[in-house]
């Protein structure tokens, strides 16, 4: 970039999405709603050499996620150069196929941690969102893991379907016995943003759901680490995008694209670098997708000109775009923005949907996402 | 819970301490997290070995460096990492 002297700061977290292929159909899911579409997958030694070139520039922290990360076939392979290479290898998982024998051999391979998701409490729930049964299977294989000597996050995602459960969830957490419970808000891209009128949770259920996280985190404490990610529609400050637009944080999809935060493909002519054509060093420091956001001279008002904007550098330009049609507004979370009402409307509309008929959630399986793409 | 001088200290378990060439400096890693740490919390954390107590990791120090007056820095970052669930003294 012309003009700029100083080196962007090396990536510390890599996520690598091994697969869109997942038995599960939750319809939060963050994956892109064409998934289904998106077939190419890089080969064992496609993610080798992304391992190591990263590895190289300073990552340290790896995620392999998905879809289902558990479908790929090299994933022991995978986490086992990993770990040679020096990475804290986490395993993000539905549990869903997990057995003994895998638990095992991932460990033998080194893997650090895994975090496996419950849709809810309660079977019925678990198994209607999840759309598979799969409850007792995922307590099982919690149960599994920490016998293994793991490190447990539990991982719920929370919505209007299921916030309800949050002492039961907590208290299944505490059974599971979890070291780190991370009760994370839907938010609103890809699946969750297509359905959600029917996940929306009322400003009721969230303060009822937040005192009781508040008190569990006080009477866990030293026990269970509780994490609590209040929904930024609530808030009037958005989050801080992923700690800064190409700061810290690279998601290698499926196919290859690299992504400077996960939800970015979704972006329309935002041309993102694949791996299959060009280094990671080339694609951290000198593309146009991963230079785009970074540091303040893309903003427009009321970002530029705010004291807060080093603080969540205009927030979610994903969110941006999906909300006001331009990624580079100020995410309308923010109350400051002009067109904040995009999301006080959307609160309103979900809770009047919540007091007439429900309309069906659209679950992410193949079928769903092939149709979606044909309808315009 | 707080700091008890007769146990020794160490890392809890899941916690990972490294060094990082690209980056010149330790970091902690753990459960989807990752701290960069300072020079003088990465000298007190290198010793959360199981082996050592308050009163010799302060000893330690304060021999590595010719210097004295270290505890109450070391005691503050230490109640800091065990609040955290960084370190622990349990059995
Ligand atoms: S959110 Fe649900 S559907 Fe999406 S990848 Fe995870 S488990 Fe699968
Ligand atoms: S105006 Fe922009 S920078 Fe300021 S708080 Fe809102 S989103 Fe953040």
């Amino acid at each position: 970039m012309a003009g700029s002297i100083k080196a962007p700061s090396p990536p510390r977290w890599l996520l690598a999405e091994l697969t869109y292929a997942c038995p599960l159909q939750c319809p939060y899911c963050s994956n892109p709603l064409d998934y289904a579409n998106i077939k190419d997958e890089l080969s064992t030694n496609d993610w080798k050499r992304v391992l190591k070139q990263s590895r190289d520039m300073g990552a340290v922290q790896l995620g392999f996620s998905g879809g289902e990360p558990l479908v790929r076939k090299d994933l022991v392979e995978l986490v086992d150069y990993s770990h040679g290479l020096g990475y804290y290898t986490n395993l993000i998982t539905s549990g869903y196929n997990m057995d003994k024998e895998k638990i095992i051999a991932l460990k033998n391979a080194g893997l650090d941690h895994i975090q496996i998701s419950l849709q809810a409490s309660s079977k019925e729930l678990n198994d209607f969102i999840a759309g598979a049964e799969s409850f007792e299977h995922k307590k099982h294989v919690a149960k599994l893991i920490k016998k293994n000597g793991y490190p447990m996050v539990l991982c719920v995602v929370l919505h209007r379907q299921n916030i309800h459960q949050m002492k039961e969830i907590l208290e299944m957490a505490i059974e599971l016995g979890a070291d780190f419970v991370e009760l994370a808000n839907t938010q609103y891209y890809g699946w969750a943003q297509h359905n959600r009128d029917q996940l929306l949770p009322t400003h009721e259920q969230l303060q009822t759901a937040e005192a009781i996280a508040n008190q569990y985190q006080a009477s866990q404490k030293g026990k269970m680490k509780i994490y609590y990610v209040v929904p930024d529609y609530f808030e009037g400050r958005p989050k801080a995008c992923m700690n800064g637009w190409g700061t810290t944080f690279l998601t290698i999809a499926p196919d290859g694209l690299a992504l400077p935060c996960h939800s970015a493909r979704q972006l329309p002519n935002f041309d993102c670098p694949n791996v299959n054509e060009h280094s990671i060093s080339d694609i951290w420091n000198d593309s146009t997708a991963f230079n785009y956001f970074r540091g303040d001279r893309w903003m427009k008002e009321p970002c530029r000109s705010c004291p807060e904007k080093d603080k969540d550098f205009g927030g979610c330009h994903c969110q941006a775009f999906l909300l006001t049609g331009d990624a580079s507004n100020a995410d309308p979370v923010c109350d400051l923005s002009p067109l904040h009402h995009t999301v006080t409307d959307a609160i309103e509309q979900a809770g009047q949907v919540s007091q007439t008929v429900e309309q069906p959630l659209l679950f992410r399986n193949p079928k769903n996402s092939k149709q979606l793409k044909k309808s315009p | 819970m707080s700091l008890q001088t007769d146990q020794a200290i160490k890392l809890s378990s899941g916690y990972r301490l490294q060094w990082e060439d690209a980056q010149q400096m330790f970091v902690l890693l753990y459960p989807e997290g990752l701290i960069e740490l300072n020079q003088s919390s990465a000298e007190i954390l290198q010793l959360c070995d199981a082996q050592h107590k308050l009163a010799d990791i302060v000893q330690t120090l304060e021999t590595k460096f010719s210097t004295t007056g270290l505890k109450n820095d070391i005691v503050s970052f230490l109640t800091i990492a065990l609040d955290n669930g960084w370190i622990n003294q349990s059995a």
